[in-house]
């Protein structure tokens, strides 16, 4: 259904004759020749196709930027193999970046490395003087042959590549999207993920208005240790990490009224504050009373 | 997907507090106010269990603090120092953006004609077009369902939606094994009752 309203959409603006636009947004990512920028997105290709005409430059530099721009893909481990790279003739002269963020400085590193490189290349544009931090707000970017070297599309090739980078970062997080390629189609199953997410809080909330007569939700009843399947059921729920994309919610109507009287029974007390994972052994009566009903 | 538990708890001590104020104040309520009152309280929960509060809690909590009947429970949940930040924080977000993007615009106005003059204006791509258009509308899209995203660039509403997505999967986590442990406390007692 997707493709299809894909096609749909495509048709209908294939009509409408372009008007250029000066991309100073996300979608300026697109301004990249269809190649480097399907290579940018697309970072599973093996070393050796990322051939030189992706980074035409630097020669000498190459393998460098090969490695480095498939490591932001893989975890953090791999970026201490990265850093350990045989480096020529310069020297990583950056303090070590923050490791919470490898992804971004990665970009900033590799800019960096771009500069240290001796080659004559057209005259660079240094913004500003950097600063290492969690959000580098300055990043300093040269030009590379065959690129404009104003400022405005250098900070927007900077921007770009940020916002490349934070892409990257949600499609390792949401499930599935790591073989899409192309900027459009991600975001597709970045708003259909949230969408689902939203449908299945609006339905787990109706389904416990269903089930509960009040909305006194009390769970001491849950913790009495004589229990042990309760406690099966709802641990592991609670603590080992579930795939969402299985559980989608089972339209199976609204659940009848229990007829448990034990509810009633905790309703009359005002309990103190639980966390799920404690135990309250202080004497409860209602979970004494449903302790002694399960012992039957 | 790995949800942290430390969230979860916190998440779920804040709902439970809030459900407890709602059920104090009225008597006699229908299942979708229930449901209503549920959602409400699991959102604010979720805005609030957060140590760092980013832009889509803030918007969250200061949508809920519109309607008069719900100021008293986010009172209570988030505590009386929280309460009056959000208000001040989301309006200077948004003239904070409104006067960012008038200055882009008045700036990218000026600079077009300059760019014109000087260089030939690039060809019109079909398959440019085409996508840029794609992904304008799919950001579009995205803004609305963030809460809070209309006033953001997509630098940050990237941001704000991955950290969105990671709590709203604690919500469910939350939310679902509740429903199967109220669930399977049913079949047990309707056992020990027949």
């Amino acid at each position: 259904m997707e493709t299809f309203q894909f096609g749909e959409e495509i048709q209908s603006l294939m009509s409408v004759v372009p008007p250029p636009e000066a991309g100073n947004s996300f979608t300026a990512l697109l301004e990249l020749p269809a190649n480097q920028a399907v290579k940018l997105l697309h970072d599973e290709t093996a070393p050796n196709t990322l051939s030189s005409s992706v980074f035409p430059v630097m020669e000498t530099d190459n393998s460098l930027e090969m490695t480095s721009s498939i490591v932001p893909n893989s975890s953090p481990n791999n970026f201490n193999l990265v850093k350990e790279e045989p480096i020529d003739s310069e020297s990583l002269r950056n303090s070590s970046p923050n490791p919470s963020d490898p992804i971004i400085s990665k970009s900033t590193k590799r800019k960096e490395r771009e500069k240290n490189v001796k080659s004559s290349m057209k005259k660079s544009k240094h913004v500003s003087n950097e600063d290492e931090g969690e959000e580098l707000p300055y990043v300093h970017v040269r030009a590379r042959r065959g690129q404009a070297t104003d400022s405005h599309s250098l900070a927007e090739r900077a921007r770009r590549e940020k916002i490349n980078a934070r892409m990257k970062l949600l499609q390792e997080l949401v499930p599935g999207c790591n073989k899409i390629s192309g900027t459009a189609m991600v975001l597709d199953e970045i708003i259909n993920h949230v969408q689902s997410l939203q449908r299945q809080v609006e339905f787990l909330s109706m389904r416990l208005a269903a089930v509960h007569p009040n909305i006194d939700i009390n769970l001491d009843n849950i913790f009495s240790a004589e229990s042990g399947s309760l406690m099966e059921c709802s641990f592991p729920a609670m603590v080992t990490p579930q795939p969402l994309s299985h559980q989608l919610w089972q339209p199976d109507g609204l659940t009848p009224q229990p007829l448990w009287g034990v509810e009633d029974m905790n309703t009359n007390f005002i309990t103190p504050e639980n966390s799920l994972l404690s135990y309250d052994s202080s004497g409860n009566s209602a979970e004494n009373g449903i302790m002694k009903t399960w012992e039957f | 997907m790995y949800t942290s538990s430390k969230l979860k708890r916190e998440f779920y001590k804040k709902w439970v507090k809030g459900l407890q104020i709602c059920c104090s104040s009225k008597k006699k309520m229908d299942i979708l106010e229930r449901k209503k009152k549920i959602r409400l309280c699991a959102d604010i929960a979720l805005a609030s269990a957060k140590n760092v509060t980013t832009s889509w809690s803030i918007a969250l909590i200061y949508e809920a603090q519109k309607d008069d009947e719900n100021k008293i429970l986010v009172d209570n949940l988030i505590g009386p120092e929280l309460r009056l930040k959000p208000q001040n924080t989301t309006r200077q977000m948004i003239a904070c953006h409104k006067r960012v993007r008038s200055n882009k615009i008045l700036k990218k106005s000026r600079h077009v004609g300059q760019r014109m003059r000087k260089k030939c204006p690039p060809k019109p791509n079909l398959a440019t077009y085409i996508a840029k258009t794609l992904v304008k509308k799919r950001t579009r899209l995205l803004k609305t369902l963030v809460p809070g995203g209309e006033s953001m660039d997509e630098y940050s509403l990237i941001k704000e939606a991955l950290d969105y997505i990671l709590s709203l999967r604690v919500q469910v986590d939350v939310m679902k094994s509740l429903v199967n442990a109220t669930e399977v406390l049913n079949q047990s007692d309707s056992k020990i009752f027949e």
